[in-house]
């Protein structure tokens, strides 16, 4: 049975540091390694400079609030170093990406009807 | 590059690092990788790294920290909150206490009685068994003994040579001494008084690293004959004798006829496990002009190791000693080997009968402290039974608590708090009958048993620390099971039916707990009716000898005035004339060792015409005696005659043996008219007559060959005199004492005892520990009945509405009173049962203590089973007659 995960306990974490949502997002394909995450992070583009001090508090913090966890068995197609360690979202974690999700997509929504963006088709 | 940011990581905490360090620096040196592909600046990305360190290993390090103060507060705030409700559940407890004085009172003397006999017992098994020996670095100090294997003798006494050559020969010891009791007569200061002394090597204090409270101990050269004119006081001795005068040292003191100086004085915290010895002499073993006796068997010889020999290594080392001995002396030493002790095992000291003693008091120990904790089990239940029914009247009490918010886990606490208030109070109240007990168990101690610490036992920290935590241990115990049972009751319910109902759950496990004691204690009874009906025995046994009006005294003739055979025989026979002269005295006799003195001596003998033996040799146990020896004390002569004052030095040697040695040595025959030869000499002795055995070395112990010769022709040194009477005995003391002065004033009177007294000394530990166990059978009964009776007064308070309605409906006063009656004797039954099965088990096991007695002894079970039924039954009858006196309309109104 899947815990179940209050509304406050997620408005708790709410807003998301960009940095931890980018973590959520690229975790929401699967279970990944460290330097993954990173490369997936900075792909998105924005965290070009992160540094392995900032981005591994970031998954320590993460991993205290119980956004993320580590997972003891690795992908069976992992061919890399032994030492990586993986993580993946836990519970909570989704519904946090989902909650920030809706809360920045309202706030793309207000800035379209506030015509700070333009309104795109389709 | 990995090694250069490895080093820029430090500034994370460890616990990070541990984590992390690895996948940080891989990522490090990939970005590294991808900035140099990139064309990018490595230097820049270097700078980034250091502050990223910086800023964020910083982050860290101040998060773990204020991790760390919230824990602390956490843990501090769960702290407090325990002490509150500890503080809580104390102060209820302790309200509790005084609120039902009933209970408490009850609870507390059943605890006091089970704590403080266990203290008591507990305190003198710690100071024998527990605690070191009182020397320094005790673990290598050991016993040497001469080995016996052919004789399954491993603690034989070593003769003088032997002992030389050893201390010449081993290699393991540090130091080695020999040790042989002694008495000496001191004259000249006050009174003239005979003390136990003895005469050790004088390496003596070094084995044992002895320092002097005064002067010195003895040098190597005051072993030399001639040199040996120095003594070392006892501290008591010195106290008492010389009122603690320093200036002792230095002083001369007429020892035995001869003057000799003090050298020093021991320590009052020198213990040895012959606690009697008062006066210490310089053994002289060298520069004898005779060659030493290795046929003489006499010293008591203890040793140091080397530091780091095991006993193995010395055992090893003293096996090769012995060996070669044997091939050098074959004559004397065939037969023999070296067993090496360690002296914690040894334990009992330098009495020839010291290790079975010693193996006698730890096991009579052992059985106490079990019969002990047999007495606390049975206090256990009681008051667990007490808590059980005071819980009883408290389930709306808990109820209440339980609906006002308290968690089980909560309730449950508060009970074992108060058990353990208990609990601490009655091994407050234990303290005061451990006290008590300790000063009784003192008493009952027989003063001359050689065991170390026996004589020091006491209230001591250690002692403190054991009642303490069995205070606790007793609290938890009996407090587990109302706790238990809080636990397993639904709460709720109580409230809602409001009902006085008695669980039937409840009513089982008090049913089952008073079936429980009684087991308890019937095991108990039956130990305790085991060792009386020995005791009994042991008293009923034929010593061989009559000990009604039987007086004895010690007289011992110092060989510096009494040197030739001649003057102590003309001695001895006035001494004997002038004791026959005494009003009411019908014959006196005198005899160099007395019978359960524990005195002995031990010799080979050969019999003429029989082989020479291939299993066990022939030994005879050689006594002296006068010829009216065998009148005064009552020894019936079987055969032959007994010796007269013809049968003197110069006539053909004479013996008379015992039954034993003429059944075991001339089998299916008679010896009279047989000869024998004395081992180490060509005396040949013509056997004349057979006594009766006497029980010599115990009531309880087996007879061995024993060959009595005539004073005349073997003129010791000590006698003691029998002298027999139709009066009372003790009263002849003060004309002995008359007697002795008329012929030597300076001979002190010694060890004047009757020969009722001498037999009592003899059975005194086992008179101890009989008492003992009597007295704990006792407590144990007690405390069984007031168990049934609290049970069964509390069961018919109980049922007093269901005895109501019983007599509603027609039934008689009698028939409930039975009722009642039956279901207490019923309990009663299944545990003597049960008990007394155990104790058939268990008994076995003690097979060896008892004295003619089967521990299977129908007598004693039989007994037991009434006591205990009677017991039951008188504890029920209260009760059961409150029970025939309910007034049916009273019970049934208060429903």
């Amino acid at each position: 049975m899947r815990p179940r995960v209050s509304r406050a306990e997620i408005d708790a974490h709410l807003p998301l540091k960009p940095l931890m949502f980018e973590v959520l997002l690229a975790l929401a394909d699967g279970e990944r390694h460290g330097w993954s995450l990173v490369r997936s992070v900075q792909q998105r583009g924005g965290f070009s400079r992160l540094m392995p001090g900032n981005f591994y508090r970031t998954l320590r913090t993460m991993l205290s609030d119980d956004l993320i966890e580590t997972v003891n068995v690795r992908p069976p197609d992992d061919t890399d170093d032994e030492r990586r360690r993986y993580f993946r979202l836990t519970a909570l974690g989704t519904r946090v990406a989902a909650a920030e999700a809706q809360r920045l997509e309202a706030a793309v929504v207000e800035a379209r009807a506030k015509r700070l963006l333009a309104r795109t088709r389709g | 590059m990995s090694r250069a940011y490895r080093v820029l990581l430090r500034a994370f905490p460890r616990r990070v690092r541990r984590e992390f360090g690895d996948d940080m620096a891989q990522m490090f040196d990939s970005q590294l990788a991808a900035a140099r592909a990139a064309g990018e600046s490595v230097i820049r990305i270097w700078v980034r790294a250091i502050l990223d360190a910086v800023i964020h290993g910083g982050a860290e390090r101040l998060s773990i920290l204020r991790e760390r103060r919230k824990n602390l507060a956490r843990e501090l705030r769960r702290w407090r909150w325990w002490m509150s409700v500890l503080k809580q559940d104390l102060r209820h407890a302790l309200r509790l206490v005084v609120r039902q004085p009933g209970v408490t009172i009850v609870a507390l003397l059943t605890l006091a009685l089970g704590i403080g006999a266990n203290t008591a017992i507990f305190s003198a098994v710690d100071a024998v068994l527990l605690r070191p020996l009182p020397y320094e670095e005790p673990d290598r100090l050991v016993m040497v003994w001469e080995k016996r294997q052919a004789e399954g003798v491993l603690d034989n006494v070593v003769a003088p040579a032997d002992y030389v050559d050893w201390a010449k020969m081993n290699t393991t010891f540090e130091s080695i001494a020999a040790y042989t009791p002694m008495t000496v007569d001191l004259t000249g200061v006050g009174e003239p008084v005979r003390l136990p002394a003895a005469a050790v090597s004088p390496a003596f204090f070094d084995v044992f690293r002895t320092r002097p409270e005064l002067g010195r101990t003895f040098r190597a050269e005051e072993g030399v004959v001639g040199n040996q004119r120095v003594v070392i006081l006892g501290h008591g001795l010195w106290q008492r004798m010389f009122g603690s005068d320093p200036s002792v040292i230095g002083r001369r003191l007429v020892l035995n006829g001869g003057s000799h100086e003090v050298v020093g004085v021991l320590p009052s915290t020198f213990e040895f496990a012959d606690g009697t010895i008062e006066l210490w002499a310089p053994l002289a073993l060298e520069g004898v002009s005779q060659p030493l006796p290795r046929a003489n068997h006499e010293l008591f010889v203890y040793a140091r190791m080397k530091p780091g020999v095991t006993l193995q290594q010395a055992r090893a080392d003293m096996d090769r000693v012995g060996a070669q001995l044997s091939e050098q002396y074959p004559q004397t030493n065939r037969r023999h080997g070296v067993w090496v002790m360690a002296l914690r095992d040894q334990i009992a000291g330098p009495v020839q009968r010291g290790s079975e003693q010693s193996q006698s008091i730890r096991g009579g120990l052992l059985l106490l402290l079990g019969a002990v904790a047999f007495v606390l089990l049975i206090a256990c239940v009681n008051v667990a039974s007490l808590l059980l029914a005071r819980a009883a009247g408290r389930r709306r009490e808990m109820a209440v608590r339980a609906a006002l918010g308290a968690g089980r886990a909560r309730l449950v606490g508060q009970t074992l708090t108060e058990s353990l208030v208990l609990g601490m109070l009655g091994g407050l109240a234990g303290l005061l009958v451990a006290y008590w007990g300790i000063q009784s168990l003192r008493q009952l101690t027989p003063e001359a048993l050689p065991v170390l610490g026996l004589r020091r036992f006491g209230l001591d920290l250690r002692v403190l620390a054991f009642t303490f935590a069995l205070s606790i241990a007793t609290g938890l115990l009996f407090g587990l099971l109302p706790a238990w049972h809080l636990a397993s009751q639904d709460l709720h319910n109580v409230l809602k039916d409001g009902t006085r109902t008695f669980g039937l759950v409840r009513r089982r496990l008090r049913l089952a707990l008073v079936v429980g004691e009684i087991a308890l204690a019937s095991v108990l009874l039956v130990g305790a009716g085991l060792t009386l009906r020995s005791f009994q025995a042991l008293l009923q046994a034929q010593p061989g000898f009559e000990p009604d009006g039987a007086l004895t005294t010690l007289v011992t003739l110092p060989g510096r005035r009494y040197g030739t055979a001649e003057t102590r025989l003309a001695t001895f026979d006035q001494l004997e004339q002038r004791f026959a002269s005494i009003a009411g005295v019908r014959a006196v006799g005198a005899t160099s060792h007395l019978p359960l003195s524990g005195q002995d001596s031990r010799l080979g003998v050969t019999i003429e015409g029989r082989d020479a033996p291939t299993g066990s040799p022939t030994r005879a146990h050689p006594r002296a005696v006068t010829p009216e020896y065998f009148r005064a004390m009552g020894i019936q002569l079987l055969a032959g005659r007994a010796f007269t004052p013809a049968d003197r030095a110069g006539t053909p040697l004479v013996g008379i043996v015992n039954d034993t040695m003429a059944r075991r040595y001339w089998p299916g025959e008679s010896p009279i008219g047989r000869r024998l030869v004395i081992g180490g000499t060509t005396a040949s002795v013509d056997v004349i007559g057979i006594v009766a055995d006497v029980r010599h070395w115990g009531l309880d112990s087996p007879v061995n060959p024993e060959l009595y010769l005539p004073l005349a022709q073997q003129p010791v040194f000590g006698l003691t005199f029998v002298l027999s009477t139709d009066r009372d005995a003790a009263a002849l003391t003060g004309s002995v004492r008359e007697q002795l002065r008329a012929i030597d004033s300076d001979l002190p009177l010694s060890k004047v005892q009757t020969m009722k007294e001498v037999a009592a000394q003899s059975v005194a530990s086992r008179r101890a520990a009989m008492l003992l166990l009597a007295i704990l059978g006792v407590l144990a009964l007690t405390l069984a009945a007031s168990g049934i009776y609290g049970v069964m007064a509390h069961l018919v308070a109980l049922r007093t509405a269901e005895i109501g309605v019983r007599m509603t409906l027609g039934a008689k006063p009698g028939a409930v009173m039975l009722l009642v009656l039956r279901e207490g004797l019923v309990q009663a039954a299944l545990g003597l049962t049960a008990g007394l099965g155990a104790a058939a088990l268990i008994m076995r096991a003690f097979r060896a203590r008892l004295f003619e007695i089967s521990p299977a002894d129908p007598l004693t079970f039989v007994a037991v089973t009434v006591i205990l039924l009677t017991t039951a039954a008188a504890a029920c009858l209260i009760p059961a007659r409150r029970a025939m006196r309910v007034d049916p309309v009273e019970a049934l109104r208060n429903t």
